[in-house]
């Protein structure tokens, strides 16, 4: 039975990859090219696409909870602990790295499947700075000097840190009332803002694009979260099957990275197991590369010279420190984490975006100055 | 097809390609046609947008050589 949920789940996960991994490749979603498009060119598709991913995230991940599916409260980003510093810092540092790199996680698993092996290197490096971020010498920095500033919300006695939980007890809604108020007050201007565009509307791979890209984020809460949820025959308890995080997931990709290298390094550990979010980088891996095949895009890329090699290794490690710091990258936090409504997601997400128009406009800055 | 300006952002990953063309495009004239030559797949969606968005007329899209080659008429 375990290794059966085990089985539902990682393969879920692969396969919800797969899906983001082609349409990210069709559709040029990239959320670092989404703002990078409004600051240098003033043009709004891609960021009307991750809008309406976002607003179809939330509708989705409101339904099933609202329908008793998941409990998305027991999410990592809902946790009762607010740690603002960290998510500020990280979201900076995220949001400059993936500009240096020319984007996010994703965006490299993307090219990578399109035959990028400059990406693949960048992914490697992201691997390792995730993987000291979560428990190495940054780790430590981390812990010693940026988590511990934080608002203890369980202390105050809320059981999440969901923006439902702050609105119910500002206004005395019951959950589900507060909870249908916050996702409509959210998700709807959000969707209404994308779709306003006839250019948007007429594109149709981008529309479509974010309703399955968002379908894919609520996707992932129901395999993890509901098909992955069951009793664990070891210790009888109910528990979540197959992810790193030992609570359900919906794509993310800095930790899974960085488990996965560990995963091939210590292949022989018994206690290492193929999870959720692996599969879904495995995933996303080969379905932009079949996308990529079939539109005939497929190109091997490398590095072009030295200090291309310097600026996206750079990117890279700003990427993995930032993403675990942070909480999530533009997918684990600007999509997942969002679509939970957990405040802390807004705030790191924000700080992504900040860092990245920082850093695009100092791109553009030191252009000119040539 | 003749040219006023070219510029090279081969090796150059998004934003990069933009933020070139964007500022060579300023210092020519209304009508005068710049070809970038690249390497980054991602501007190939990159700059039907960036024209259209900048009221310029992108002229073509090829490849050749390995290379992505645009022409793009000042608006």
């Amino acid at each position: 039975m375990a290794t059966d949920l085990s089985t539902t789940v990682v393969a879920g996960g692969f396969v919800l990859g797969l899906v983001f991994g082609g349409v990210a490749q069709k559709s040029n979603f990239c959320t670092m090219g989404a703002i990078s498009d409004v600051v240098n060119m003033g043009h709004w598709g891609r960021m009307r696409m991750w809008m309406l991913a976002v607003a179809v995230a939330m509708l989705g991940a409101a339904g099933l909870a609202a329908g008793g599916w998941v409990d998305l409260s027991q999410a990592v980003v809902m946790r009762p602990n607010l740690p603002w510093l960290s998510l500020i810092v990280g979201g900076l540092v995220f949001g400059a790295g993936m500009t240096l790199t020319g984007g996010c996680p994703s965006r490299n698993l993307v090219r990578l499947g399109g035959g990028s092996l400059r990406s693949f290197v960048v992914l490697v490096f992201v691997a390792v700075a995730g993987y000291m971020t979560l428990k190495g010498l940054f780790g430590a920095w981390r812990a010693a000097w940026l988590d511990p500033v934080a608002l203890p919300l369980a202390e105050w006695g809320w059981p999440d840190q969901g923006l439902p939980t702050a609105l119910s007890r500002a206004t005395g809604l019951a959950t589900t009332t507060a909870l249908g108020v916050a996702v409509a007050a959210i998700a709807v201007p959000l969707a209404a803002f994308a779709l306003r565009d006839a250019r948007f509307r007429g594109n149709v791979w981008q529309w479509v694009g974010a309703l399955i890209i968002g379908g894919v984020i609520v996707g992932g809460w129901y395999v993890s979260g509901h098909l992955g949820f069951g009793e664990n025959p070891e210790t009888l308890e109910d528990s979540f099957f197959a992810t790193n995080s030992r609570t359900l997931e919906s794509l993310s990709f800095i930790a899974p990275l960085a488990f996965g290298l560990e995963l091939l390094l210590l292949w022989t550990d018994q206690s290492l197991h193929l999870s959720f979010g692996i599969a879904a980088v495995g995933g996303m891996i080969l379905g932009a590369a079949g996308v990529a095949l079939a539109t005939r895009r497929f190109r091997w890329e490398g590095f072009a010279s030295l200090s291309d090699l310097r600026q996206q290794l750079l990117g890279a490690a700003m990427m993995g420190f930032g993403g675990v710091t942070a909480l999530g990258c533009t997918v684990g936090q600007g999509l997942s984490g969002l679509s939970t409504l957990a405040m802390g997601s807004f705030l790191a997400t924000a700080a992504i975006v900040v860092g990245c128009v920082a850093t695009l406009k100092w791109l553009a800055w030191r252009e000119e100055a040539r | 097809m003749q040219f006023d300006q070219e510029i090279d952002a081969s090796g150059l990953a998004c934003p990069m390609p933009i933020v070139k063309t964007k500022k060579a495009l300023a210092g020519l004239a209304s009508g005068q046609v710049l070809r970038v030559v690249g390497t980054d797949p991602g501007s190939v969606d990159d700059m039907p947008a960036f024209a259209e968005s900048g009221g310029h007329t992108l002229l073509s899209s090829t490849e050749e050589g390995g290379r992505y080659v645009f022409l793009i008429r000042k608006g």
